[in-house]
């Protein structure tokens, strides 16, 4: 029997998901492998039985939070789908500073006390919620990677993703690496598998598929000075898909 | 016909982002009819804060997954407005090529798989798979797959462009790959009448529905505008000052959406590819001028579920319009100019392009270090929702003697012409920081 | 120049056209050197104006054409039964413009690729390409290749340019190259003014280097061997971003990973290969999830030691050639050996320059190409614990493996992949051998879920084996810990059956694992007993409550009191241990307060294992390839090494 899939999604771009709409005809083999039984964006249909959910989207509010851990209850297997889901993504750029204050830059002194669609506090990735079984990384996800996946948990394999950073994939497809026309690269600590998307048509690595290890400080000084690159432009890109409370 | 009756969608279908139709009936009599936004807001107005003038491209881009590069353009418009930058001719053209690439990419997608589904009474695009009609759906993937191909050529990547930059482009394409899609551009005009003929056929089953109302748009007299124009008005023609683009897309919040409407010259407008026919009709090339006779599409047409054939038109204009960009560049030849260099200073600039759904602005203020400190942007579906919740106002009481699954039907059609792009229409309102 | 070689001069213009030719016959991929922005590239000529012979260096080396970054094997069909087709490129291609050091670099990968298990992708590529050297105009900033003896060479190219101004100089290597000259280009003999330019070019390169290395290459080895635990190796790699762009960039890295991937349709599939780097952190990581080389100082000191020391001694020649390129390609510039090898040259160095690496020369057999599996088929699968399961194979050609005890063969299943699994039946002339296999990763996963009649591919069988020779005669003291008991089950079915019996003497088996219900073969064991010198004891560390065991229970170390052993005897004792690493430690001391000599100790090392020919990389222990010299070994070839029994 083919496995059900479900597709979801929460506060997102919807960019992810129209990669799977941009698989085109290779849509047709998606749907031999694999029974969509929700996918909103492209169906009417929508069933509550589904083997495989993939979710899109961070989670910001309350109402979110309980439609996620349903979903979790009624998946066998859960996977995040794109940076908002696996790490927070572009979303968390508002962590930085209290809900409250958010709120208050967007919407003014309007009162939205219990008004259940604004009560957001601070963006959550899905596995801050429930657990996630599968990632797929990116922003948005990469249509290669994303049918790797697949294929590896229809074949019963577990699809591993790279633990080596970009610069290997750059390296690989013969760049001209993007510190040397002095531009800064998240590269060198972010997790690989785009194929080095965007170091490969001239603009640096943003970190957008989640970053392996933080480097020792020596390193980044080292770097920065041989560059001629300032601190703050370094901490700047960081804050961008990763932003965390430590810094980077 | 039940006496008192709700229709409730929650989460419309086949549409991007999250929207609510909701319809009371009793006694016969329509109580309530409201077009509501539920999207979560992301607060990308508060992400923008300090950040410098080449990172707004970047994060912009992330409002919508369809419209990505219509935000990027509109977003290094803005910027480029603000620190006085020109680019260059070349990059111009390839703008306008990346503009019809994603014009076509998502008018193909909302009338292949979102809208013409209805047409056939078919909850999805799946089912046409293995019928007398897969033909076409294969057509109209290949038509897909060729809007991607070229965007991506074009930008590096068709959701969030990498190529795109603050002064122009960070890479061009070859001669070799240029010539390589024009070849398939011109395959794919053949394929597109092909469609276009099957889609006649089903065309009748959009309702024969009229509201008056004002249309805006861009408008140009070099071309029919999509990335360079002025503000247009059915009702008050071409407006010049685009900095002063508040006078013209007054907008005001609405209690039952998370997205604020939009007004001008009347309760409601319209803006999309039925606007900038309405507007700019006469300036289409001749294939697409075609199709639109095929379809009896003419200015102007008060039809919102035309705009479903007017995106058919524009797809077309959009090929024979790149063909012929890509012609112009390769007669000249292709060179590997870098961005052109930014000047940092304080500044405000407005940028403001159509995209696939219709007139976008961003605007930017930026201190004397690059970093944003004021941003605002007027999303296209934002200006259509209140045209939304006035055309179901009036089309209710037509229908209201159907059975419910067909009003509901109705209902869902109507907003899924509008195309709307819920997501971006969330995100943005006046925003001051500090 | 050598004397040997016929030169020929050749005008530019001239030049520019024999290139066109070349290109217009359509007979050949024509590569040359091109430039991208600010930096050159190897690449598709379109024509012979795009050639920039006064490169300095390009960004990657032309190593990718003879072992691309990805590369493409085996075609296969996971749903028709069609055989997997080979996807060897054969296409004929020329390269023109390839420096000094990277013509020694190819000739130093043709002597790891090209050894009695070559490469036939590797060879194929290599013998359908002409090399066209030129010779150094511009040294790149980084390069040391004077020091390193690489800027000039005297062969090892079909055809070598010289610019002497207005003019090439056509030095010819080959007959290939010979040829190539005779059918495109319009030459004329040179005159004698015009050969000495030759020189002077190579002179005025020459005083362009500005990088030199302190000490000569020949003494790298000495001061590597005598610096292992030197502070300076912790102190560069702090700055280390394991990002491995010094081994991609590298003219001499070739290490490789080897990939399935299989369509959407579920059917088509393709198994790859492609670049690996030893820098990164799971390049030693196997199925269970064990990493054997870890620590950041430890991989980035493996890569001075295989260039400097560990090639050296095997191959002879010293795997860097200047080029400099890991110099400009590392971020925090910690990678460049002409730095490393100067800051190293100011401690001691020793002559003793062999301990990591294993000098015994082992025959490994050539046998057809070393990537497509043979087809085998599963005859019988039985379940020993709950979570291993016996699967005893068949190749379909019918022939027995031929096979050694401790030998192992790579499992291949198309679409997943392939695992190394150690042989546990001993050799034999039927078609037949059996597997224990235990359920860790994908490969071993998928195994399970095959059933009896299922095909898989088999690859080997690889490695040296034991040494049964070093067991004649003597008296021998199998140890075998928890999975370690299924090879050594293959040397002990050969020592006690009745053709071999009597070659060998007093006979002890010792095995232990960690509990009841993963004990395997005992009924084997049982049948084992019963031979005259025979000894055998069982044990576990531990029993739980409400289970059967009726053997001794504690460490397999507490089985060494209860044996009969006289030391006078120790001398003519040999002892074999296969098991966890965890185990080795406390066992050999067991053995050697048995008084066992070093040399009569065997193990049995696991590592990961990918090609099984000593070419991929990811089985080293320091300099010894696990898959050929191992995976057993004798305790006096692997004490010393650092990375060995940790």
């Amino acid at each position: 029997m083919k496995p059900r899939v479900a597709f979801f999604d929460f506060s997102s771009c919807e960019g992810c998901q129209l990669q799977i709409a941009n698989l085109e005809e290779e849509i047709l083999d998606l749907i031999n492998l694999v029974d969509v039984v929700s996918f909103r964006e492209v169906m009417k249909e929508h069933s509550e039985k589904y083997d495989i959910a993939i979710i899109e989207g961070s989670i910001m509010r309350p109402m979110d939070v309980e439609r996620l851990k349903k979903i979790r209850k009624n998946a066998k297997i859960l996977i995040a789908l794109g940076a908002c889901a696996t790490i927070g993504g572009i979303n968390k750029i508002r962590n930085q500073w209290p809900p409250h204050n958010v709120k208050r830059e967007v919407y003014g002194d309007i009162d939205l006390e219990g008004n259940p669609y604004f009560d957001a506090f601070q963006t959550k990735a899905v596995d801050e919620v429930v657990k996630v079984d599968y990632y797929i990384h990116g922003c948005p996800i990469n249509r290669d990677e994303f049918k790797r996946i697949i294929t590896s948990i229809v074949l019963g394999k577990n699809p591993e993703i790279p633990t080596y950073p970009v610069c290997v994939e750059c390296k690989k497809n013969e760049n001209i690496c993007l510190f040397e026309l002095g531009k800064f690269c998240l590269g060198p600590i972010t997790r690989a598998g785009c194929n080095a998307i965007c170091p490969t048509n001239g603009s640096p690595c943003e970190g957008c598929r989640g970053i392996l290890k933080k480097p020792q400080i020596e390193c980044v000084m080292e770097i920065l000075k041989r560059y001629e690159l300032t601190y703050d432009e370094m901490k700047s890109r960081c804050k961008m898909y990763n932003y965390a409370k430590e810094e980077c | 016909m039940e006496k008192n009756f709700n229709v409730n969608v929650e989460h419309v279908t086949r549409v991007e982002g999250h929207g609510n139709i909701v319809l009371n009936v009793e006694e016969g009599k329509v109580e309530k009819v409201q077009w509501q936004i539920s999207e979560a807001p992301r607060f990308f107005e508060a992400m923008l804060r300090g950040r410098p003038y080449h990172e707004l491209r970047a994060i912009t881009s992330r409002i919508c997954g369809i419209c990505s590069i219509g935000h990027s353009l509109a977003s290094l418009k803005a910027t480029e407005d603000a620190l006085d930058i020109d680019i260059s001719e070349q990059s111009q053209i390839f703008r306008r090529l990346a503009i019809n690439a994603e014009n076509m990419q998502s008018h193909i997608l909302h009338v292949g798989y979102l809208a013409v589904p209805d047409l056939f009474g078919f909850g999805s695009v799946f089912p046409l798979v293995g019928s007398k009609n897969q033909d076409t759906l294969l057509k109209i993937v290949e038509l897909h797959r060729l809007s991607n191909e070229m965007s991506d050529l074009i930008c590096g990547r068709t959701t969030h462009p990498i190529r795109l930059v603050v002064g122009g482009f960070s890479m061009f394409p070859t001669q070799k790959e240029l010539t390589n899609i024009k070849e398939k551009l011109k395959k794919g005009l053949e394929k597109t009448e092909q469609v276009a003929e099957v889609i006649k056929k089903v065309a009748g089953n959009f309702p024969d529905f009229q509201r008056e109302t004002e249309y805006i748009g861009l408008s140009s007299d070099e071309e029919y505008a999509l990335y360079d124009g002025d503000i247009a008005s059915t009702d008050t023609g071409k407006h010049i000052q685009y900095k002063d683009y508040k006078s013209i897309m007054q907008e005001y919040v609405v209690p039952h959406s998370t997205a604020k409407h939009a007004k001008h010259s009347r309760d409601s407008y319209m803006v999309g590819a039925l606007a900038r026919f309405n507007l700019n009709s006469s300036q289409l090339h001749p294939i697409a001028k075609e199709v639109a006779n095929m379809f009896s599409l003419k200015p102007i047409c008060y039809n919102p579920f035309m705009n479903n054939i007017a995106q058919l038109v524009e797809f077309v204009h959009n090929i024979e319009d790149s063909i012929k960009k890509i012609d112009e560049l390769l007669s000249e030849g292709i060179y590997n100019e870098k961005p052109e260099e930014a000047e940092i200073k304080q500044g405000r600039g407005v940028g403001i392009v159509e995209v696939p759904r219709g007139i976008l602005v961003h605007d930017y203020t930026l201190d004397k270090q690059g970093k944003c400190t004021k941003a605002n942007c007027i999303i296209p579906t934002n200006q259509n929702h209140a045209n939304i919740q006035k055309d179901m106002e009036k089309l209710v009481p037509k229908i209201i003697n159907k059975p419910k699954e067909e009003i509901e039907l109705n209902l869902e059609m109507l907003v899924r012409a509008y195309d709307p792009c819920i997501s971006c229409s969330t995100h943005y309102l006046d925003v001051e920081f500090r | 120049m050598s004397k040997y070689n016929e030169v020929k001069t050749i005008l530019k213009n001239d030049f520019n056209i024999f290139v066109d030719n070349l290109i217009n016959s359509g007979e050949f991929e024509v590569i040359g050197v091109k430039s991208k922005s600010e930096r050159f590239i190897f690449d598709k000529l379109e024509n012979s104006n795009q050639l920039r012979l006064y490169y300095d260096v390009t960004i990657l080396p032309p190593k990718k054409y003879f072992l691309p970054p990805v590369e493409m094997l085996i075609n296969f069909d996971l749903k028709k039964s069609s055989k997997p087709k080979e996807l060897i490129d054969k296409k004929p291609r020329i390269i023109i413009g390839v420096h000094p050091y990277d013509i020694v670099a190819i000739e130093q990968m043709d002597k790891v690729y090209l050894d009695s298990q070559k490469d036939d992708f590797y060879k194929k590529r290599r013998d359908n390409t002409i090399i066209i050297g030129s010779d150094i105009q511009n040294v790149s900033k980084r390069s040391f290749a004077l020091s390193m003896g690489t800027n000039v060479v005297e062969s090892g190219f079909d055809l070598l340019l010289t610019d002497i101004g207005n003019k090439y100089i056509i030095t010819i290597g080959t007959k290939k190259g010979k040829n190539l000259i005779d059918q495109f280009a319009s030459v004329r003999e040179s005159k004698n003014s015009e050969i000495r330019k030759i020189y002077k070019t190579r002179n005025s390169a020459a005083l362009q280097y500005k990088r030199k290395t302190n000490i000569q290459k020949e003494e790298w080895s000495k001061y590597l061997a005598a610096n292992f635990d030197n502070t300076l190796w912790e102190e560069r790699s702090n700055k280390c971003l394991e990002c491995s762009s010094c081994t991609m960039v590298c003219p001499t890295c070739y290490c490789y990973d080897v990939q399935d991937s299989v369509s959407l349709n579920m059917s088509e599939g393709v198994r790859y290969r492609t670049w690996d780097g030893c820098l990164l952190r799971d390049f030693t990581k196997i199925g269970s999830g064990e990493i054997f080389r870890e620590s950041k100082i430890s991989r980035y000191r493996h890569r001075f030691y295989r260039k400097g020391n560990y090639l050296r001694e095997r191959y002879g020649f010293v795997a860097c050639v200047g080029c400099g390129r890991c110099g400009t390609a590392c971020l925090p510039d910690i990678a460049d050996p002409c730095e490393v090898i100067n800051e190293l040259s100011q401690f001691d160095k020793t002559e003793d320059t062999n301990k990591y690496i294993i000098k015994e020369k082992t025959k490994t057999p050539e046998k057809g190409t070393i990537h497509i599996p043979q087809n085998a088929t599963i005859k019988q699968k039985k379940e020993l614990t709950y979570r291993e399961t016996l699967f005893e194979i068949e190749l379909d050609n019918k022939k027995p493996l031929g096979h050694k005890p401790g030998q192992f063969v790579e499992v291949s299943i198309f679409g997943t992949g392939e695992a190394p699994i150690s042989i546990s039946s001993p050799p034999s002339d039927k078609p037949v051998f059996q597997l224990v296999v235990r359920k860790v990763g994908n490969v071993t996963s998928k195994l399970f879920t095959l059933k009896v009649g299922d095909k898989i591919g088999i690859r080997g069988p690889f490695g040296n084996g034991f040494d049964i020779k070093a067991m004649e005669g003597k008296d021998i003291i199998f140890v075998c810990a928890g999975l370690g008991v299924a090879p050594l089950r293959s040397l002990i079915k050969h020592v006690t059956n009745n053709k071999n019996r009597k070659r060998f003497k007093d006979l002890k088996i010792l095995y232990g694992c960690r509990e009841p219900n993963e004990a395997m073969f005992l009924d084997e064991f049982d049948g084992l007993k019963m031979l005259d010198d025979f000894t055998c004891k069982l044990t576990v560390d531990n029993c739980p409550k409400g289970e059967c065991w009726e053997y001794d229970i504690g460490l397999i170390t507490t089985l060494f009191p209860k044996i009969d052993f006289e030391k006078k005897k120790s001398k003519d004792t040999v002892a074999i241990i296969c098991g966890p690493p965890i185990v080795y430690k406390f066992v050999i001391k067991s053995l050697k307060d048995l008084n066992i000599p070093d040399k009569n100790i065997f193990v049995s090392l696991e590592r990961r294992m990918k090609c099984g020919v000593g070419k991929c990389g990811h089985c080293q222990i320091n300099g010894v390839y696990v898959c050929k010299e191992g995976p057993v070994f004798r305790y006096d070839q692997v004490k010393e090494l650092p990375e060995a029994l940790e």
